[in-house]
């Protein structure tokens, strides 16, 4: 249901104001008693009023007047411009189809021209108002005169949304009357303690219902806004399986044992100072088969690996394939790749390559060092065996398809083709 | 049950080879034993008494603390989980205090080995592994080490369905599973396979999968006899271990590289004596370099077979268990061929003994399918209906059938059952820790959502959705659906403030007086106002007993929360963007895959992550000589990237959903400003649909007139005008289904063989239409007319909107707007008469008497 434009206390408010119009008080004396209230909301009662102006046979004439007087008298305290029915007032006072006593009436009001000073003519009844009215008295000044003088400083106009700003009155006149009669025709109006007859009706009834009915809104265009769909259900539905029960595990762990490792400990320690005895490097690989966690409890750090990789390549290779999945095994590699070129550590690496699959940027850049170590060498009989040597691993490396020999002589090319016996590497790896 | 099982029948072997050392074990070491022996046969009474013990011996021993508290938790019917993990908590805590103590120690010189001096030096070569594993693996473990508390820990969380806190937990064992012990690693997979299916992490689950299979060495299980085959392995492997000192720990009895293997490693034995290094350097090369042609076994670090494990754990059970993580898995990332397959293995597997959890997970699969007959006839199948969990679980996802099948209020039958079964459950006594898990009332409660939902019962659902929010609310969609309850709610006048829906889809003509005074004053039916001014404080919390009070910004404010969780989760990296998994994303963004190896930036290119090194490798070289693994591998990598496109598809889809409602939310709640720019966001979205489009623009136009802008409202309405005054159909009845059925269902080729299931999913069924309750294209031609019809009114085009009123009429005799709009057209003209006989015509129009309501003043 729309919002009502008016309480009930203000219906009641106009329509006796309206009744009263009739009656011999004076205009003024109306409006007075019409504001004492306080709590009336002006611009409601006035727009209900603009509404029933809008239908020139809703009102008598007087009624009309009274109407306009209040709304005027509303805002009257303000500047004119800042009355929001100001220009519905310069409308009706430039409507030529109206009654002139009534233009004037609303000139009046306006203080228009400042005809005889101000509220004399409020002290009389609306029906003296137009009893007493002298058309050739009163001339009626072009609209935009009008317009000029009283909306002219009006403030820009109130921000309205579109739809809104554009609506129409959403009253219609449908009147039910017998098909061929004038539905203005007096005739329809219910005479007191007439028989009612069809078409007739009571304009009072009219009247108040319409008061009681009005709403600010009026009729506007509509716009369709389609409620979104609803997204569709597709593997939302939550299917249950039964969940795999987890127990809470026991710690084995507790009052355990854990001298079993010692013995590799101390020979991993011993393996860091010089090459261990056969016996005890089988008995670390053993061990170290024996237990896959052992290797992570055997004491070696990265930082301790190129002592191992020198004094115990094969210990060294072993505990880095079991190692191979431990998070750590990247820093051992870093390590690894950085330590010095040694006969070892290419052994090492020779043999990681053929056992786990070792990082691509890691094996390049160990070859890398290898070249650069080959060219840094002084003494050439050492630089000879070198160069050999790393041949010999390069060749190792591409027949296991680790690296591709084009490629990794290309690379050499430029550096090392110098190096005694190159050459003939080259034609032997069939470059 | 399965581990329960295995882990006691494990205790005799243990148990034995313990035995042997019987002389050496010291009071507490037999103590301990005891402990260990009452707390398999689940005495925990008895348990606690030897621990008790034990304590005064071993003051303040965090292990001895451990169990103490699993111990009594058992004993006492598991009530309290929550301080549980506070103990836990706190031995773990002080354990790591303790390690990082002892840690300093050793830094100082100390060897931790004479720490420890319980016993004197046994030779490990003598043990029999495969029995002792499981005791030896631990006496390395440091003294503190606190694996177990850990995986104690998350396993409460995962009873509690704290999915997100358990993988917090786990992670980090994970990345470093290496050093733990086996029988710990293992369950540590299992129980982190679980935590991430059940929050459908798609990529973290292949991880673990992959791992697993590998690791363990119960994979190819496809292979049906493999398992033999494995056995074998790892017998021979025993047998060569304890004579030759290989280095190459795996090798395949079948292999011919094994004895280069070993003449490799013995020669540089040799060598190490020789005199000339580097000659001997070239004759091993040489050796190498012609033996060695790298087997396949060799080259994938993964794939040594963790062999020392309790053969029991690795029998059939774990392989069946597997094969069925499998299946979830593929069923999870939806590859509905290779779960097919894959459940065909797992049957195998079980032969003939039809575990429960297959046979729904056969459902599950006929379900996906959209076979739901099948489907149905599987569920009936299960003999296991007087386990309260498991008929739960079946009514629920009977449930799911029915709805499915459109037949919402079957559905709802079953879901009420599920509950039902679910209630009785918790009383059940006494009380496990499983039970907590069990209890899966919350994912039954959310499904009973979206069938009152279905339904048409907004307010029910909401409080549905609000109460699984306690385990769903990092999901978007649940955040939409419950702005959705919000939405019908008002559309249905349920809400405060609204009108009921009658008055919203009719004109109401006041009339008033009589005869030839009569008048009518037409209602603005339509107008929303009054729904702004029923805002209500939002003071509603997640999950608590206090009932949503359904309103416009409270589904503006559920449509952020999903739009934000969306953008979380996009944002996170490559991984599965899975709605659910956002919530683990927001937290392991930052180290994911990348930190899964810390160590790694030193050495760019290193990634021994399985899953891409296997898969390269096994492609690179060509020879592998295990193509199911590799197949397997690439299955499972492949079923990832396909899962992660299907969810990228899916959060396409819920964004335009979730702009759309916004929009449409930001309209009703007159901010006509942020409606735009939700229209907007809609529009500029890759990949939209043409339904969401004309939507984004419908809502933009809107939005625009209200801003007083109408040259760019017609702009927006527009884009559909092909002549003068006529619309083109925005979108067409293809887009709707398309909508629909946006989801492929078969992973491979689409339409290569998949059958029933692709063909089911390509024409969707009369239900699933049925539920997508939007307008038909012709009807958004004419909401099109309307609104150009309005906006044309508005700018005082009186004739061209005329022209567009008169065609939206004839599309939508129905609708109050379009005859509203034709009404306000005339009576502006001044054509009063028309606009009566209009009025009189439409029969949305309600006259009422105003005597009745003249007196009634608000």
């Amino acid at each position: 249901m729309g919002k009502k434009m008016l309480n009930f206390e203000e219906q009641c408010k106009i329509l006796n104001l309206l009744k009263s119009s009739s009656e011999q008080k004076s205009i003024e004396e109306m409006l007075t008693e019409f504001f004492t209230n306080p709590k009336l909301r002006h611009f409601n009662v006035c727009y209900s009023l603009s509404l029933l102006l809008q239908d020139k046979m809703m009102l008598s004439s007087t009624e009309r007047l009274v109407a306009f007087a209040i709304l005027h008298r509303s805002y009257s305290s303000q500047k004119s411009a800042a009355n929001p029915f100001i220009s519905f007032l310069v409308n009706a006072a430039c409507d030529e189809g109206a009654e002139n006593y009534e233009r004037a009436f609303i000139l009046h009001l306006l203080g228009f021209g400042n005809s005889n000073s101000s509220k004399e003519f409020l002290k009389q009844s609306a029906s003296e108002y137009i009893k007493k009215f002298d058309p050739s008295s009163q001339t009626f000044p072009q609209k935009e005169q009008l317009q000029k003088q009283y909306l002219e400083k009006a403030h820009p106009e109130p921000y309205a949304c579109l739809l809104k700003s554009t609506a129409v009155k959403n009253v219609l006149a449908d009147p039910d009357v017998p098909p061929g009669c004038d539905a203005n025709s007096a005739e329809f109006d219910l005479e007191p303690g007439a028989k009612s007859k069809l078409g007739s009706g009571d304009r009072d009834e009219a009247l108040s219902g319409l008061i009681a009915n009005l709403s600010l809104e009026g009729l506007i265009p509509h716009w369709i806004r389609p409620l979104p769909p609803r997204f569709p259900v597709d593997e939302e539905l939550v299917w249950l399986n039964p969940d795999n029960n987890h127990e809470l595990q026991w710690d084995q762990g507790m009052c355990a044992d854990t001298s079993r490792g010692a013995a590799v400990r101390d020979l991993i320690a011993k393996a860091l100072r010089g090459p261990l005895a056969p016996n005890q490097q089988e008995q670390v690989l053993v061990e170290l088969a024996n237990d896959p966690k052992l290797v992570y409890h055997c004491g070696l750090t990265p930082r301790k690996l190129p002592e191992l990789v020198e004094s115990n390549p094969l210990i060294a290779v072993d505990v880095l394939i079991k190692l191979i999945n431990s998070p750590e095994i990247a820093e051992y590699f870093t390590v690894l790749v950085n330590m010095d070129m040694s006969l070892h550590s290419m052994e090492v690496v020779n043999r990681l390559t053929t056992a786990v699959e070792l990082p691509k940027e890691f094996v390049r850049t160990y070859i890398t060092n290898c070249i650069s170590s080959c060219e840094n060498i002084k003494d050439k009989y050492m630089q000879n065996r070198l160069v050999r040597l790393v041949c010999v691993f390069l060749q190792s490396l591409i027949r296991n398809r680790i690296i591709d020999g084009k490629i990794c002589l290309s690379k050499f090319k430029p550096s090392a083709l110098s190096f005694q016996g190159l050459e003939r590497q080259r034609v032997y790896l069939g470059c | 049950m399965d581990s329960r099982d295995s882990s006691s029948s494990s205790v005799p072997n243990r148990d034995g080879t313990a035995g042997d050392d019987d002389g050496v074990l010291s009071v507490t070491a037999a103590l301990a034993k005891d402990a260990a022996l009452y707390f398999q046969s689940r005495k925990f009474a008895e348990c606690v008494d030897v621990l008790t013990q034990l304590k005064t011996k071993k003051e303040g021993d965090p292990k001895v603390l451990h169990n103490i508290a699993i111990a009594e938790f058992l004993r006492d019917g598991c009530s309290d989980p929550k301080k549980m993990l506070e103990v836990l908590n706190n031995i773990k805590k002080r354990s790591e205090e303790l390690a990082h103590a002892s840690e300093e120690q050793v830094e100082s010189g100390s060897d931790v080995g004479n720490k420890v001096t319980s016993g004197s030096k046994e030779s490990s070569s003598t043990t029999h592994q495969v029995s002792a594993s499981h005791s030896a693996s631990t006496i390395y473990t440091a003294e503190f080490d606190t694996s177990v508390i850990s995986l104690n820990i998350a396993v409460i969380w995962f009873h509690l369905h704290e999915y997100a806190k358990a993988l917090s937990v786990l992670e980090p064992l994970y990345k470093n599973i290496e050093p733990i012990d086996e029988t710990t690693a293992l369950h540590i997979c299992l129980l982190l396979l679980d935590v991430v299916l059940a929050s459908c992490d798609a990529s973290k689950s292949a991880d673990v999968l992959n791992y697993l299979e590998k690791a363990f060495g119960v994979g190819n299980v496809s292979q049906g006899d493999n398992g033999n085959i494995l056995l074998q392995q790892s017998t021979n492997l025993v047998g060569k271990l304890s004579s030759v000192p290989s280095s190459s720990l795996v090798s395949d009895a079948s292999t011919p590289d094994l004895a280069a293997s070993v003449n490799a490693s013995e020669n540089p034995l040799s060598r190490t004596l020789s005199e000339d290094p580097l000659d001997e350097m070239f004759s091993t090369l040489d050796i190498a370099g012609q033996n060695l042609s790298r087997s396949a076994d060799l080259t994938s670090p993964k794939e040594l077979p963790r062999t020392r494990v309790d053969r029991s754990i690795f029998g059939v059970d774990l392989k069946l268990k597997l094969q069925l993580y499998k299946v979830r898995f593929l069923l999870l990332t939806r590859n509905i061929k290779l779960a097919k397959r894959e459940v065909k293995h797992a049957t195998n597997i079980a032969r003939g003994r039809e575990s429960s959890t297959a046979l729904l997970l056969k459902a599950q699969l006929e379900y996906a399918r959209g076979n739901h007959r099948k489907a149905i006839k599987l569920l009936m199948a299960s003999t296991n209906r007087t386990d309260t969990a498991i008929s739960s679980m079946f009514n629920n996802n009977l449930g799911c059938i029915y709805y499915k099948l459109g037949k919402y209020h079957t559905s709802a039958v079953f879901f009420s059952k599920a509950l039902s079964n679910c209630s009785s459950l918790q009383k059940e006594k006494p009380l496990k820790l499983f039970t907590f898990s069990q209890d899966k009332s919350l994912h039954i409660t959310y499904n009973c959502g979206l069938q009152y939902l279905a339904c048409g019962k907004p307010i029910i659902a909401a409080r549905c959705f609000q109460k699984a929010s306690l385990i769903f609310y990092k999901r978007p969609l649940l955040w939409l659906r419950l702005a959705e309850c919000c939405l019908m709610a008002v559309e249905k006048g349920l809400v405060e403030g609204s009108r009921p829906p009658s008055n919203r889809s009719e004109i109401r003509v006041d009339v008033i007086g009589k005869g030839r005074w009569r008048k009518l004053l037409i209602e603005d039916g339509i107008s929303r106002s009054g729904l702004v001014d029923s805002v209500g404080k939002d003071d509603w919390a997640l999950g608590g007993d206090e009932e949503p009070k359904l309103s416009l910004p409270l589904a503006r404010q559920c449509l952020y929360n999903a739009l934000h969780l969306l953008n979380c989760s996009d944002s996170s990296h490559l991984k599965c963007l899975l709605p659910s998994n956002s919530s683990l994303e927001e937290n392991e963004s930052s180290d994911g895959a990348s930190s899964k190896n810390p160590n790694h930036k030193s050495l760019v290119g290193i990634d021994s992550k399985p899953s891409t090194l296997s898969v390269g490798l096994v492609n690179s070289n060509g020879d592998f000589k295990e193509p199911k693994a590799g197949t397997n591998q690439e299955m499972i990598h492949n079923s990832v990237a396909y899962f992660a496109d299907i969810c990228r598809k899916e959060n396409q889809m819920m964004k335009q959903a979730l702009l759309a409602n916004l929009a449409y939310v930001e309209l009703e709640l007159e901010n006509p400003l942020k409606a735009l720019s939700a229209a907007r966001s809609l529009l500029e979205l890759p990949g939209c649909s043409r339904i969401y489009i004309f939507l984004g623009h419908v809502y933009a136009a809107e939005a625009l007139c209200l801003l007083n802008k109408p040259k760019e409202a017609v702009e927006h309405l527009s884009i559909y005008l092909s002549g003068p005054n006529k619309v083109e159909s925005p979108f067409s009845q293809e887009d709707c289904e398309q909508w629909l059925t946006e989801k492929p269902i078969d992973c491979e080729e689409p339409n290569g063989g998949g059958g029933g299931a692709a063909t089911a999913a390509k024409n969707p069924s009369p239900e699933g239409m049925q539920e997508f309750m939007f307008l038909k294209p012709e009807e958004a031609c004419g909401t099109l007319y309307a609104n150009l019809a309005a906006l044309y009114a508005t700018q005082g085009e009186l004739d061209r909107a005329h022209q567009f009123t008169t065609q939206a009429l004839s599309l939508l005799p129905n609708s109050t707007e379009a005859t509203m709009t034709a009404i306000y057209i005339d009576l502006v003209l001044g054509k009063s008469q028309e606009a009566l006989s209009k009025l009189k015509r439409c029969s949305h129009v309600r006259f009422l008497s105003s005597n009745l309501q003249s007196n009634k003043s608000s």
